[in-house]
């Protein structure tokens, strides 16, 4: 079998799998959700209400159904694209993470955008003197930042950049006295289209608090990572023969180290955006940021099912892409790897 | 030269940091304009501006600025009407209220309101409102009599029915606009008859602007940005930091309400209190040893030292409660004992404790609420520095959610909660507690009373609460003394304190002031005229 079908055939089975993972998933967190004491009932009328009331309420809002017939409700409207709606007010799930995701996800793309330029800018910075200071420096930073706890460190950004020096805005994602912009969801993008420099600037002071802590922290993964591969990919035998037929070190680091030592780093970056939805929460919360973490912490507090059911489900596949599409392309740059 | 070069790539990486970090910051808006919206911020988001669905005290704060109720409660406590034009007249076996209308009033979509609107309004709330037992239990019916008279049928006799009639959720929204609503919700927009109307809506953020044809007074500002913020870290950095106008008190934690009560009183922020209309309390599982002695729950009584723990939890801004009925509501009695801790050991020990015997208590408090934490853990080391060889309390924190589900499972021996009714009136904090449908002796087997946990009745008192909603004046006044003395004596509950909702305002902003309802009034923040 070539390389090519034998690759095909992995991203098929890749894809044959991810819905099994989903329905899996899915079927998980709806059986949590109902072991979990209290329900939306509880939640939203605390302890206030009588027992009928509050059975009144329950069958409004559907909860009085058998729990498999709940289920086999749920996994149908799933099937065709249904993600049901909030029992807190109604809305439907597809348009709720509609609106959410496009916050996310501008958060991660420019959070992972400043980890990528941070963490390979520093784990690169002490090739040229391993043991160096700049090296040490530079793995006390990759160490440092990866074990800073995020609601801490997000925190002192916040006190000190927000607060005490009144550079960023505290939270949220837009100015509240404007009008935010009304298109893809997507601020900076929406900005950029328009070429309007006032939204770009708005949405540019709020996203840099939240985006460069995230950022910071993610930034020592990729450090650490490109720093322990450069330096086992410039011990190999091909650089050395590299060296030996009399290729400038420059050269032997950028045109023959660098590359190999990138592919694991494309890896950790595939893995990093599962990861980023955990410290997307905390950043979420603390910032105030309209995004889907955000949202799902709201609705777990509120036992809003459907709204969990769905956020996960649609976060399992945005996770389950991500990684197949790394997998894929670093198949497809590293010749060596075998399916 | 090499050294220069070598310091120069030193504080290369670092300097560009930080220049990144300036130009970033020099990206900052400019000032908000002065004429523009005051930025009020709250915890948490308005997922609904819908009033049936409504149920936080955020949006049911940004209702009472959207919509008018019929009756308001003003901020001396005296009932007004607002889309009233008067009193309810009351038939004479009390079950009909006929509510006379204000005229000229217009909804945000341009149509009149009269007696067809509220009608639908109402209905609307009955059949669908998330909080609807509130008035389903009391309404029967509602009949337009004509396009300004709307007749109530009640299930009983109900004094309080302007109070009741006062609740935000029951404010009235425009048929036009609703027709496609009528038996569904519409969380996303709101057509009412307030002093504003909605602008934008999002979960975190809704615009309010000046309603140009409203009816009263007309807002002082031009308009409100509300702004829900998910931490207290937040929301306090932000009044700090200037980005916001006024900060509501809500879920802010205790250190940081004090702090910013301390910044008010040094003059460099403005301070506003409502009425408290929200108390904390313990309920007291009655009917299950070792609690179902009258002599234990006493002594339980008289070991609380409201004093001492609101102001080591609260820094005072919490005041001691010895009552379920917030002081300012008519028929407040402050029945429960002041602490006595020499007549807490005397009666534990005449029920067996104190002499090498220790009477050991779970007490459960809402772990995601700061000051239960803070009061639990105060409470148990007192105990435990005054009468810890009697008593010993075991502290289990627990979400408030979990908590709810097992109230009335009687699953919690002593637990710590909160209440704030719906509309401020006596019937409304009592009720929820003690009303009992099916009991015997001192047992409650049916009721709010078992929903609540305490499980607690006494002969003769599910009566008298009913007789005090069916009676007015000095003699309804009675009835609920009698009921809470009642109470006070079976000791169920263990009232501890007031909560005051509370707002601060920057200095350029006028003092932020409440209603009777203990809500906000947007419409009396102003820019004040700068020196």
């Amino acid at each position: 079998m070539s390389r090519r079908q034998a690759l095909t055939r992995y991203i098929g089975s890749r894809l044959v799998l991810a819905p099994v993972m989903l329905w899996l998933i899915a079927t998980l967190v709806f059986l949590l959700l109902r072991v979990a004491p209290g329900d939306p009932v509880d939640a939203l009328l605390g302890n206030r209400a009588s027992a009928l009331a509050r059975e009144q309420l329950r069958a409004q809002l559907g909860l009085d159904q058998p729990l498999l017939a709940q289920y086999g409700q749920f996994l149908a409207d799933l099937l065709q694209g249904d993600l049901g709606s909030s029992l807190r007010n109604s809305q439907s799930v597809r348009e709720i993470v509609g609106a959410a995701l496009p916050a996310s996800v501008e958060l991660g793309v420019t959070a992972l955008l400043i980890a990528l330029v941070l963490g390979l800018a520093v784990g690169f910075s002490g090739v040229a003197r391993p043991e160096g200071r700049l090296d040490l420096t530079g793995r006390l930073y990759g160490i440092g930042t990866y074990a800073l706890p995020v609601f801490w460190a997000a925190m002192v950004m916040q006190l000190v950049f927000a607060v005490g020096l009144g550079w960023f805005p505290v939270g949220g994602r837009y100015p509240p006295t404007l009008v935010p912009p009304q298109g893809s969801g997507f601020y900076l993008l929406d900005g950029l289209l328009a070429g309007d420099w006032a939204v770009i600037q708005a949405t540019l002071q709020h996203l840099a608090l939240p985006a460069l802590t995230l950022g910071l922290l993610l930034s020592g993964i990729f450090e650490r990572a490109l720093r322990l591969n450069l330096r086992r990919a410039l011990r190999s035998d091909y650089v050395e023969a590299a060296r030996s037929r009399g290729i400038s070190e420059t050269r032997v680091v950028l045109r023959h180290a660098l590359p190999n030592a990138l592919l694991p780093v494309l890896t950790i970056a595939g893995i990093t955006v599962a990861s980023l939805i955990g410290g997307a929460l905390l950043i979420e919360l603390i910032f105030s940021w309209p995004g889907i973490a955000y949202r799902l912490q709201e609705a777990i507090g509120q036992r809003d099912y459907p709204l969990v059911q769905g956020i996960v489900v649609v976060i399992a596949a945005l996770v389950v892409l991500v990684n197949l599409v790394v997998d894929v392309v670093v198949a497809l740059l590293d010749p060596r790897l075998k399916f | 030269m090499q050294g220069s070069s070598r310091w120069q790539r030193r504080w290369l990486a670092p300097g560009l940091l930080l220049v990144a970090l300036v130009l970033l910051a020099g990206c900052r808006a400019s000032r908000r304009p002065l004429d523009g919206p005051l930025v009020v911020a709250a915890y948490g988001s308005i997922q609904t501006v819908d009033p049936a669905q409504a149920t936080t005290v955020i949006a049911l704060q940004l209702l009472s600025a959207l919509g008018d109720p019929l009756y308001a409660i003003a901020a001396d406590g005296q009932i007004e009407p607002r889309l009233a034009s008067g009193p309810p007249q009351l038939s004479a076996d009390g079950l009909r209220a006929v509510i006379p209308l204000r005229r000229g009033v217009r909804f945000h979509d341009g149509t009149p309101f009269d007696a067809e609107a509220m009608a639908f309004s109402l209905r609307r709330f009955l059949a669908i409102g998330k909080l609807s037992y509130v008035v389903g239990n009391r309404i029967k019916a509602v009949r337009v009599l004509d396009s300004h008279r709307l007749e109530l049928q009640l299930r009983q006799p109900f004094s309080p029915l302007e109070a009741l009639l006062s609740f935000a959720s029951l404010t009235p929204v425009s048929p036009t606009a609703y027709r496609q609503h009528a038996k569904g919700f519409r969380p996303a927009g709101f057509v009412g008859t307030g002093p504003y109307r909605l602008s934008f809506h999002s979960p975190q953020l809704q615009r309010l602007e000046p309603f140009p044809d409203y009816w009263g007074q007309a807002p002082r500002n031009s308009g409100i940005a509300l702004v829900g913020m998910s931490t207290s870290t937040s929301l306090y950095g932000a009044i700090r930091g200037g980005s916001v106008d006024v900060l509501l008190s809500t879920s802010l934690e205790p250190e940081q309400q004090s702090a910013l009560h301390r910044r008010a009183n040094a003059g460099k922020l403005r301070e506003g209190a409502g009425p408290a209309l929200e108390i904390g309390y313990l309920t007291l599982l009655s009917d299950r040893p070792p609690l179902d002695r009258l002599a234990l729950r006493r002594a339980l009584a008289y070991s609380l030292d409201r004093e001492r723990l609101t102001q080591r939890v609260s820094d005072g801004l919490r005041p001691p409660l010895r009552g379920l009925v917030p002081p300012g509501i008519p028929g407040a009695l402050a029945a429960w004992p002041k602490a006595d801790l020499q007549r807490s050991r005397q009666l534990l020990s005449a029920e067996g404790y104190c002499n090498g015997s220790v009477l050991e208590l779970q007490l459960t408090y809402r772990s995601n609420v700061p000051t239960d934490r803070l009061l639990a853990l105060s409470w148990q080391e007192l105990l435990r520095s005054r009468l810890g060889d009697c008593l010993r309390l075991e502290l289990q924190g627990m979400e408030s959610t979990t908590a709810y589900r097992q109230l009335g499972d009687g699953a919690f021996q002593l637990i710590l909660l909160d209440w704030m009714g719906d509309y401020p009136d006596a019937d409304n904090y009592l009720t929820p507690l003690l009303e009992c449908r099916r009991g015997e002796g001192n047992r409650c087997s049916e009721g709010d009373s078992v929903a609540s946990g305490s499980f607690w009745t006494a002969p003769g008192l599910q009566q008298t609460l009913l007789q005090s909603n069916a009676v007015s004046g000095a003699q309804r006044l009675d009835l609920l003394d009698a009921v809470q003395r009642q109470a006070a004596n079976g000791t169920p509950y263990l009232p501890l304190w007031l909560v005051r909702p509370r707002a601060w305002a920057l200095n350029s902003i006028t003092a932020p002031e409440f209603d009777g309802s203990g809500r906000l009034i947007f419409g009396a923040l102003q820019r004040r005229e700068q020196p």
